[in-house]
């Protein structure tokens, strides 16, 4: 294997179009990622998020458009995409059967590393990724945190061009997560270019250079985290109640203050109502003195810059039940 | 991250066959499943010819020179049986693992993984055979012709049970369900071996079935295996064209239907 070709690019997607029978997965979808540039790919499930990372990493073909990875077509040249990348998908692709060290000098072998080398650099892997305890033990005894880590661990025996990871800190806790996000945090500095799908607001807005958001198999924004929050305009009113059962009253309280979509965001988890304060602190005192005026008790009251939530809230589609996670499909 | 090579100088199909082939292969002999493929084999033998020996003795009299004689190309065909289906359990966890989705995005063949998997049944359907072999001659088979036949006969086995590897790894690979899987593949092969020319004459089945014993492919390999590995005299018919030709009738048809089956179920993308 060659070092591959020069490019300019490091990922070029352009008029993607992609359906699955009636169903219209990716419409006109066009997006670039330069070199050592941390993309994240914020939509709902069933968004076309995967379908975007399918398409890319050449498991699947785009009904129209075209897609290049480090230089190479994704429909004419999938041997070369296939040499340049790393795919971590959302479910953790490992052989449960072996041992960590040995999925580890399994996956070099595959990528062409002769036997020693890919010993060695098993061995540095496992040391990075603070895995040596474990490594002598079936990965099928492993955390979902260990899985995850050797599960990228596994794509990076050899260096990758582009990196694509699919939702890969969903159902990890906090820990876990922030390893990940440090380890993508430095493939930056390899000039790695990372393409990376969440669903966590806070995720894209801590790694991303660049967000663009999806919805129904559409581009909706794109531009920086705080670019996205300047789109969204003003400043955010949130209102957090002593005592959550309260919250539904507060809604109701707030009235016309309080944007239908805002309103229909609530959920049995809501902690707290997040809404547009148009007029800054006029709205928000507006809003304490409905409250104050029905008797309800709240925690804190705090005027602030809109969250990625509330860019997230204002730019997907109004219909609430659009909204509604749909279960994702078993990807295989 | 240390800086690492992007280089692969050693990126070969056959080499990447072999590391996909020694995952299967390596675990086996830890994981207890090289003891269960051995022990699968001396079950089929005990547990058919404990039983049935002497009451199939005098049923079997005119046409072997003993129920061992008789009995033994069954046994060895369900011992690779056994082998070839667990490919479909393997096969299934790949693909709901994603590993399968993973190699696709890798710098691999299609084929590379399904060959592989095919490749460590034909290693077990190879331990299997040999031990249902000794446990032949433990119980009183013998090969009776020369080495280019006894050849011939594993060979045979070999293949069938390659094919049937191929088979139960596109079930498994399409269906995606190891736990589901394994019941359902191993009960036809033992209702076919029951119900075959394997255990008792065709005779001496009830009228109505005896078309169906006489021709379901385990009856034909069994008489092919038969006549390859002859019987002492006035016994072991001759290896003719009539006897081997049913059994590669049935070989290619397997081959024949598999083949377009497993263009569909490997290029399916998910």
């Amino acid at each position: 294997m060659s070092t591959g070709r020069a490019f300019d690019k490091a990922v070029i997607v352009d008029g993607i179009r992609k359906t699955f029978g009636e169903v219209v997965a990716l419409q006109e979808v066009s997006f670039e990622v330069g070199r050592g540039e941390v993309i994240g790919l914020l939509g709902p499930n069933g968004a076309g998020k995967t379908t975007i990372v399918d398409i890319l990493s050449t498991l699947s073909r785009p009904d129209r458009g075209h897609a290049s990875v480090a230089g190479y077509d994704c429909v004419s040249e999938p041997a070369g995409v296939r040499r340049s990348i790393m795919l971590t998908g959302q479910q953790v692709a490992i052989d449960d059967m072996l041992t960590g060290l040995e999925n580890l000098v399994m996956f070099g072998r595959l990528y062409g590393l002769s036997k020693s080398t890919a010993r060695t650099r098993a061995k540095e892997l496992i040391e990075e990724f603070d895995l040596v305890d474990a490594g002598n033990r079936r990965v099928k005894t492993y955390s979902g945190g260990m899985r995850r880590r050797i599960d990228i661990a596994c794509g990076l025996v050899v260096r990758p061009q582009v990196v694509f990871l699919d939702e890969p800190t969903t159902g990890l806790d906090p820990r876990s997560r922030q390893s990940i996000w440090d380890l993508v945090s430095s493939f930056k500095g390899f000039g790695i270019a990372t393409l990376l799908t969440t669903q966590y607001l806070e995720e894209a807005d801590a790694l991303a250079d660049r967000i663009i958001v999806i919805d129904h198999g559409r581009i909706i924004a794109e531009g920086t985290a705080d670019e996205l929050k300047a789109r969204t305009g003003g400043s955010y009113c949130e209102i957090v109640p002593r005592d959550f059962n309260d919250l539904l009253v507060i809604a109701e309280t707030l009235g016309s203050l309080l944007p239908e979509k805002n309103r229909a965001a609530l959920t049995s988890e809501s902690d707290r109502i997040a809404m547009p304060a148009p007029d800054g602190a006029s709205t928000l005192i507006e809003a304490v003195g409905r409250l104050a005026a029905a008797n309800i008790d709240v925690a804190d009251v705090a005027l602030r810059r809109p969250s990625l939530d509330d860019v997230f809230l204002a730019l997907t589609d109004d219909s609430p039940e659009a909204r509604i996670p749909v279960p994702t499909e078993v990807i295989g | 991250m240390r800086a690492t090579s992007t280089a692969g100088p050693h990126l070969s199909t056959r080499a990447q066959w072999w590391v996909l082939t020694t995952r299967f292969i390596a675990p086996t002999l830890q994981n207890g499943e090289l003891a269960l493929t051995i022990a699968s084999s001396v079950v089929f033998t005990a547990g058919f010819y404990i039983p049935l020996h002497q009451i199939m003795r005098t049923a079997t009299l005119g046409v072997a020179s003993s129920y061992a004689q008789y009995l033994m190309p069954l046994i060895g065909l369900e011992a690779i049986t056994f082998a070839a289906i667990s490919t479909a359990f393997r096969a299934a966890t790949d693909s709901v693992q994603g590993l399968n989705r993973r190699f696709r995005s890798m710098p691999i063949a299609p084929l590379t993984p399904v060959t592989a998997r095919i490749t460590a049944a034909v290693y077990r359907c190879l331990v299997s055979l040999t031990v249902a072999v000794i446990c032949g001659y433990v119980i009183g088979f013998r090969f009776h012709r020369s080495a280019v036949y006894i050849v011939a006969f594993c060979v045979l086995v070999i293949v069938i049970g390659a094919l049937l590897s191929f088979g139960a790894d596109l079930i498994g690979t399409a269906t995606r369900n190891p736990e589901a899987m394994t019941p359902l593949l191993i009960l036809p092969p033992l209702i076919f071996g029951l119900l075959s020319v394997g255990v008792q004459p065709v005779e001496q089945f009830p009228h109505w079935i005896q078309p169906i014993v006489r021709n379901q492919p385990i009856s034909q390999f069994v008489d092919t295996m038969r006549a390859l590995a002859g019987d002492s005299t006035p016994f072991g018919g001759p290896v003719t064209w009539s006897v081997v030709a049913p059994t590669l009738a049935w070989l290619c048809g397997l081959a024949a239907i598999l083949a377009p089956a497993s263009a569909m179920v490997l290029s399916r993308r998910a």
